[in-house]
Order: structure tokens, then C-alpha cells, then sequence
């Protein structure tokens, strides 16, 4: 067996491994690689920056533990930039698991002693509502006859935050960040066909393809396109985390992705010269 | 008259036509009585997790019993056990907020299973990547160089040192991908709505189960 037909053969194995190099090396000792922010990541920082303050946000935690890794810094640097401009947030949660996410996101952000918000005046979180689209549309609808007490069990219509917010008209921003696609494209039917509200969506990169139509049609103002999406919203917002660090091990594993291509192609061509099958 | 048939489909007809009423008119009163009904759904869609939980204890709980299919059954066993601790650990533990014993369970076992799931396909689809990447003929060769420019312009070094490599990637989910997409998007639309009218004019039962 040639050199060349071995290495169009590559175990598993081995590439596996230098993989796992790949991610491991850059993880224990982060370089700070360059990047290069999205348009993408930009309009979402710009389209939350124009906000002026006390404007009321809807924010949907959309993701469980599998999307964490990917989405939860992301959320984290979302959360920094919208408490650092004042605005009022409510947060919601359209996957089962964005509850026990909540509280993660909130242990990385800190509102109380980072920007000195208030729960119940600045931001409120009113739990897991069910049934995805029929959940966004009756946030939207009337809040307050589809929810009496926040996820603290705590009744709503003392919440100065919610004292005039009633539904869709009273968001000046619908924000969402979920691994589901049902979730990332209802939002745009449920607040922007219906209300014609402003949107915001953060996805899986894997999910950007689908949802990008509509951010080229003005549908969606702006996408966190995965962790480098979330890289992109960290180094935006200025508070550098789990992404940025991310970032270098995307690069390292990437190159090393386009190596094993660039092996793979010359191997075969060079079997193929040979008269290999 | 087959009222196992007729029921569901007037409150269907109903239901769709009040919702169509909200959009399109705009009436204060159609519009509050579609918020009534989308609040039946979420309530009707929490009924329906308690409803999934008896069904996972049905199954799991008749293959412990027959015992077949190797030792497929401890892993129901197993399930089990883990969905009555987080129950049980859940409502002692904590009413609203979730207790310390619970949480820990959660950020400890769950959190890094459900992340490694997730992570996982890294290595897979860079193996895949290696294996299926060919340029053996025209075809995959148009797939090969779309899948590497996506790549370049997706390593975020690359694209800091030239620019150029994100605008490549980002012509190719503009014009090829979008627009392909939204020919899929406008077909599956047209569908949705084709589907919508037959569902309430009642030719469309699927929906009612299998009859």
C-alpha cells in the first residue's frame, strides 16, 4: 500500500484524535486569535443599541443543555448589553429547559450587582409557557390573561415592569435565542407577520442557512449566528467570555478540518494517477 | 351523523376561522376571543407533557416487564429511576426555584451529558468532512469548493486576515442559499395554506387521528 492510498484511508481513529488535539490545545492555552465581527452579529448589537432606555424587551431562552455550550454566552453578552442600556426585560421560555438555563445565564450576567436592576422593575422572568407558536402568540396576544404569576410564583400585576406592558405593541423588541428551528422561524411569523414587530433571533450556525432568508428580507433585524455569533456580541459588548475563547478553538479545528480535506483530495487524485481505485 | 367525526371538525372550522377573523379584521372582540382560545392550546399543550410522561412509564414500564431484547431493559429501568428521582427531587427540594440537590443534579450529570451530545458531532463531521469531500466528478467538486470557501469564511481567523473570505462566504448564503431556500420556504408556504383551507373546510382529517 502507497503513502498516498494510506492516507485516503485515514482511521477514524487518528483523525478523531487530532481533532480532540485540536479542541483541547487551544482550550488550555487560549491565544486570542483575531476575528472578524459578522454583519450579522453587528446589526443584532446595533438594532439592541438603538433602543433608547426603559424600552420593554421579550426575550425567549429557546435552548436546553445541548445548546449551552453554544448559545448560553451568547445569551450572556445579549443579557450585558441590554442591562447596560436600561432596558426592561422579560424573559421567557419556550424550550422545557430554558428554566433550568435562566438561572446559568443569570449567574454569568449578574444584574443585580454588575448594573444594579431590580427584579420585578427592570426584568422578570415569567417561566416556560407551553406550545411554541401558540405560546408566542399568547405572550403577544395579552400577556397578562395567559400569565398571573412569574416563575418565582410571584403575582405579575404588581411588577412595575409589566404595569404597561400588555402584549405585542407594548415590546419595542422581540428577542430570541433557541436550537429549535420551529422556534427561530414562529418568532418571525408570531411577532413580525402578525405585529410587525421588531426581531432579533439567535441560532445554532448549523440553523443560520434557514433562518438567514429572513434576515435578508428585514424580517429578522439581526442574527447571532452560533458561537461566533456569540464571540462577536461578547467582544461587541466588551465583556470577553467562554466565546471568544471558543473562537480560537473553531479556528484550530476548522484548519484542521480543511487539512484533512486537502489530504483526503490530494490522496485520492495521487491514487487515482497511480491507478489506485 | 358521525359525531366522532363532525364535533372535531365544526371546532376546527370554528377555531380557524376566528383566528382568520383576528388577522384580517382586526375586531376587539374576535380578538379577544382568539386570545381565550390560544390560551386553551398552552394550557391543553402543558396537559399534554404530563400525558407524555405516562406514556414514557407505559412503554418503559412493559419492557422491564417482558424483558426482551437483551439488556435493552435496564436502560428503561434506569430511565425510570432517573425520571421518579428528579420528580420526587424536584417537588421536595424546591416549589418555584430549583433546590441546591436538584440544580446540582441538573448542572452536574445533565448539563455536560446534554453538551456532549451536542459536541460529539465535532468529530464526526470532521471525519465526515475528510471521507465525503472528494472531487471525484463535476458534482462534488461544485459541493467540495462550496463547502471549503463556507469553511474559510466560517474560521474566524481567516476572515480577519482577509477580509475577503467572509464576503465570499456570506455571497454564498446570499444569493445561493437564500434564494434556494426561499423557493423551499414559498413551496412549503403555498402547501401550508393549501393544507389550512382543506383542514377547514374539512377535507384534511389526518389530524383526527387514525381512523
Amino acid at each position: 500500500m502507497s503513502i498516498w492510498e494510506k492516507l485516503t484511508e485515514l482511521p477514524r481513529e487518528i483523525v478523531m484524535t487530532l481533532v480532540l488535539l485540536s479542541i483541547i490545545v487551544p482550550a488550555l492555552n487560549p491565544l486570542g486569535l483575531p476575528l472578524m465581527t459578522g454583519q450579522m452579529s453587528q446589526d443584532w448589537y446595533d438594532t439592541v443599541d438603538a433602543l433608547p432606555a426603559d424600552s420593554v424587551v421579550l426575550f425567549d431562552i429557546g435552548y436546553g443543555s445541548g445548546g449551552y455550550p453554544s448559545l448560553g454566552p451568547g445569551n450572556i453578552a445579549a443579557f450585558h448589553q441590554m442591562f447596560n442600556k436600561d432596558l426592561k426585560i422579560v424573559i421567557m421560555a419556550t424550550a422545557l429547559e430554558g428554566t433550568l438555563m435562566y438561572p446559568l445565564v443569570m449567574a454569568g450576567v449578574n444584574p443585580e450587582s454588575n448594573y444594579g436592576a431590580v427584579y420585578g422593575e427592570d426584568y422578570v422572568f415569567i417561566g416556560y409557557v407551553a406550545g411554541t407558536q401558540t405560546a408566542m402568540a399568547g405572550v403577544l396576544g395579552d400577556l397578562h390573561d395567559l400569565v398571573t404569576n412569574d416563575y418565582l410564583g410571584n403575582p405579575i400585576s404588581g411588577m412595575s415592569i409589566l404595569d404597561d406592558v400588555a402584549g405585542a405593541d407594548d415590546f419595542d423588541l422581540v428577542a430570541y435565542v433557541t436550537t429549535s428551528g420551529d422556534i427561530a422561524e414562529g418568532w418571525v411569523y408570531q411577532a413580525y407577520s402578525q405585529y410587525n414587530c421588531d426581531v432579533i433571533g439567535g441560532t445554532l450556525s448549523m440553523m443560520t442557512t434557514s433562518i438567514k432568508p429572513y434576515y435578508d428580507s428585514g424580517q429578522l433585524l439581526g442574527i447571532m449566528d452560533g458561537i461566533k455569533g456569540a464571540a462577536d456580541l461578547e467582544f461587541l459588548t466588551g465583556h470577553p467570555g467562554d466565546a471568544i475563547v471558543s473562537s480560537d478553538i473553531l479556528t484550530f479545528s476548522q484548519a484542521l478540518v480543511l487539512i484533512f480535506i486537502a489530504v483526503g483530495n490530494i490522496s485520492f487524485f495521487m491514487t487515482r494517477k497511480g491507478g489506485g481505485n | 351523523m358521525d359525531y366522532k367525526r363532525d364535533i372535531p371538525l365544526a371546532i376546527t372550522f370554528l377555531v380557524g376561522i376566528i383566528a382568520i377573523g383576528d388577522y384580517y379584521t382586526g375586531i376587539e372582540a374576535v380578538t379577544q376571543t382568539f386570545n381565550v382560545i390560544k390560551n386553551w392550546g398552552i394550557v391543553l399543550q402543558g396537559f399534554a407533557l404530563g400525558l407524555g410522561a405516562v406514556n414514557l412509564l407505559r412503554v418503559h414500564g412493559k419492557r422491564i416487564s417482558e424483558r426482551r431484547g437483551g439488556t435493552d431493559w435496564y436502560f428503561s429501568a434506569w430511565l425510570l429511576l432517573m425520571l421518579a428521582v428528579h420528580i420526587i427531587l424536584g417537588l421536595v427540594t424546591g416549589r418555584y426555584e430549583q433546590g441546591e440537590t436538584y440544580s446540582w443534579l441538573y448542572n452536574a450529570i445533565y448539563l455536560p451529558l446534554g453538551s456532549t451530545m451536542y459536541s460529539s458531532l465535532a468529530f464526526y463531521m470532521a471525519y465526515g468532512a475528510y471521507k465525503v469531500l472528494r472531487a471525484r466528478n463535476f458534482d462534488a467538486a461544485l459541493l467540495f469548493i462550496t463547502a471549503v470557501l463556507v469553511i474559510i469564511g466560517n474560521t474566524p481567523m481567516f476572515p480577519a486576515i482577509y477580509p475577503g473570505f467572509f464576503h465570499m462566504r456570506e455571497w454564498i448564503f446570499g444569493p445561493i442559499v437564500s434564494g434556494a431556500y426561499r423557493g423551499v420556504r414559498i413551496g412549503i408556504g403555498i402547501g401550508a395554506v393549501v393544507l389550512g383551507i382543506k383542514t377547514l373546510i374539512g377535507m384534511e382529517t389526518g389530524y383526527l387521528g387514525r381512523r
